[in-house]
């Protein structure tokens, strides 16, 4: 069967000017779109709260049972895992694993349940010309608080483990957490408008993610990959750029390498432009695909 | 002063037969040939300045682009060519049963949307108890809004729309709202509305509203202004063209 046109009933006229690939054009569209959220950040901040309070009401626990999940997960890992693939040095492994959860859960999460921000808030999207990203910011900035708290848990056992642990160190993860929220957020964008248009996206997220945990220095330390000569795997893993930027620092107590900064702010540098250049795309469209 | 300009406005959209499809049947199928999508041209090339003063009304047959139109004003859908340029603040009732978190109380509701209406938490701290009184539902603000009937969440959402004082109001058909009672205190807030608004538009079915509340119309056929008047006149010509007679009122 030969290549068919799609019967078109009329040109289609070019799309709005002004919203070109120039980069310079992007830039200030992105400012403009950023202040457009400013805008309407109260509208942003009481659903995040509500999502957070929904979030933890349903548990009998409350806050606490944010804590409980990755205590209860560490536990077990650090029984099962420790002595298989941490080497029986509890305390070095304990807080590795913890710390790479909640940065893990953090980006993982992010990305499954970003991805349906736009699908959910479509009764806002019809009623109001907000900036579409403003809806999947209100999941990456919930899963934030949340992932946030995992990660002060993750530290507390760290110092309770290692009392010398530098206080510099958690000076030293600040660049790493702001880069990795971008990050997560401009994901949660790009997915969030792959899913209006496909509807197995967050299905193949799911699998996808199952399949980089693995692949990720999580349970398991850098080195059993190097070791094996697989540093390549873990070169191409942008998972393991924010583990280093967070986990390292408070592990190691040193600041991430200039090069690794470098590299993190490239990287969320690429997946913002991607997520504006996505935005600026397809805002003009995705509502008639809702 | 508030404006509405539209510059020879294109909305083309394409329609497809299934709306979603997964990325797996895209791939399988897409590959070897396209989706029978269909563009559709709702509105085509269409010319429209509104001013302080206006009180313009929409008529046309479904599908005529009416509805389309508005939402175009109010910026929810993107004009696909052509220009749009709006000055004033816009208060749209339609669609305003949508977009209530249903497990959140009546009254974080009227805070999420006055939010989303461009409210701040100082502007809405005087106005949400004048807000709340209208709804009339006293202590039902306090359960969440999943457990409102139909009638209950359209008397909060028409309390909330209409509780900003608009520079722009768009209306689409009239508002059936609640119950008699609730009914009768709605229709003199729109009209309290409308007579402050600068500029209304009104897309309606019902002739008689267009005539009570308009003193311009504008006829919409195929997605483009087949006739812009005054109210009377552009209502004989549809009139007349629908029913192939001059109307009783023009003839008198």
């Amino acid at each position: 069967m030969g290549w068919k046109e799609p019967p078109r009933l009329v040109n289609l006229p070019p799309r709005d000017a002004g919203h070109g690939t120039a980069l310079p054009r992007l830039g200030s569209w992105m400012i403009q779109h950023l202040t457009a959220i400013w805008k309407f950040r109260h509208f942003l901040y009481a659903l995040v709260r509500l999502d957070l309070r929904l979030r933890y009401r349903r548990s009998i626990l409350g806050v606490g049972w944010s804590l409980l999940n990755p205590i209860a997960m560490t536990v077990v890992f650090a029984i099962v895992f420790s002595s298989l693939l941490g080497g029986g040095d509890i305390p070095r492994y304990v807080p590795h694993l913890l710390i790479g959860m909640a940065v893990w859960g953090f980006l993982r999460e992010c990305a499954v349940s970003g991805c349906k921000a736009l699908i959910a808030s479509e009764c806002y999207i019809r009623q109001s010309p907000l900036p579409y990203s403003i809806y999947p910011l209100r999941v990456v900035f919930g899963q934030a608080i949340h992932s946030a708290i995992a990660l002060v848990v993750a530290i507390g056992v760290t110092i309770v483990y290692k009392p010398d642990t530098s206080a510099l160190a958690f000076l030293y993860i600040v660049p790493g957490l702001i880069l990795g929220f971008i990050t997560a957020w401009a994901a949660a964008t790009i997915f969030a408008f792959i899913n209006v248009y496909f509807q197995d996206t967050s299905h193949l997220l799911e699998v996808g993610s199952q399949i980089v945990f693995f692949m990720s220095p999580i349970i398991y330390y850098s080195q059993n990959l190097t070791d094996k000569g697989m540093q390549w795997l873990l070169d191409i893993n942008p998972v393991q750029l924010f583990l280093e930027l967070i986990r390292a620092p408070i592990v190691t107590g040193q600041p991430p390498s200039g090069e690794l900064l470098l590299i993190g702010v490239g990287f969320t540098a690429l997946m913002a432009g991607l997520a504006a250049g996505t935005t600026a795309w397809l805002q003009k469209r995705v509502i008639f695909h809702l | 002063m508030a404006t509405i300009d539209l510059d020879d406005v294109h909305l083309t959209f394409t329609v497809h037969q299934q709306k979603r499809v997964s990325l797996k049947e895209y791939i399988v199928r897409g590959l070897f040939r396209r989706s029978s999508a269909m563009a559709v041209h709702a509105l085509a090339g269409l010319n429209l300045t509104v001013r302080d003063g206006d009180r313009l009304g929409i008529i046309g047959h479904n599908g005529a682009g009416k509805s389309t139109l508005l939402k175009l004003i109010a910026g929810i859908y993107p004009p696909t060519g052509g220009e749009r340029t709006i000055q004033g603040s816009i208060c749209s009732l339609f669609d305003i049963s949508l977009g209530f978190e249903p497990e959140a109380s009546g009254w974080d509701n009227i805070t999420y949307r006055a939010y989303l209406q461009g409210e701040s938490p100082a502007s809405l701290k005087g106005k949400i108890k004048a807000i709340a009184e209208f709804t009339e539902l006293g202590d039902f603000l306090n359960l969440p809004v999943r457990h409102y009937s139909a009638g209950m969440l359209m008397r909060l959402a028409f309390s909330i729309a209409t509780a900003i004082e608009p520079e722009i109001l768009l209306v689409d058909e009239v508002l059936a709202v609640g119950d008699l009672a609730f009914q009768k205190k709605a229709q003199a807030r729109m009209k309290e509305l409308m007579s402050s608004a600068r500029i209304m538009v009104l897309v309606a079915h019902d002739l008689g509203t267009i005539l009570n509340m308009c003193n311009r119309v504008i006829w919409m056929e195929h997605g483009v202004a087949r006739m812009d008047g005054p109210a009377e006149q552009v209502v004989n010509a549809y009139i007349t063209s629908v029913t192939g007679q001059p109307p009783i009122a023009a003839a008198a």
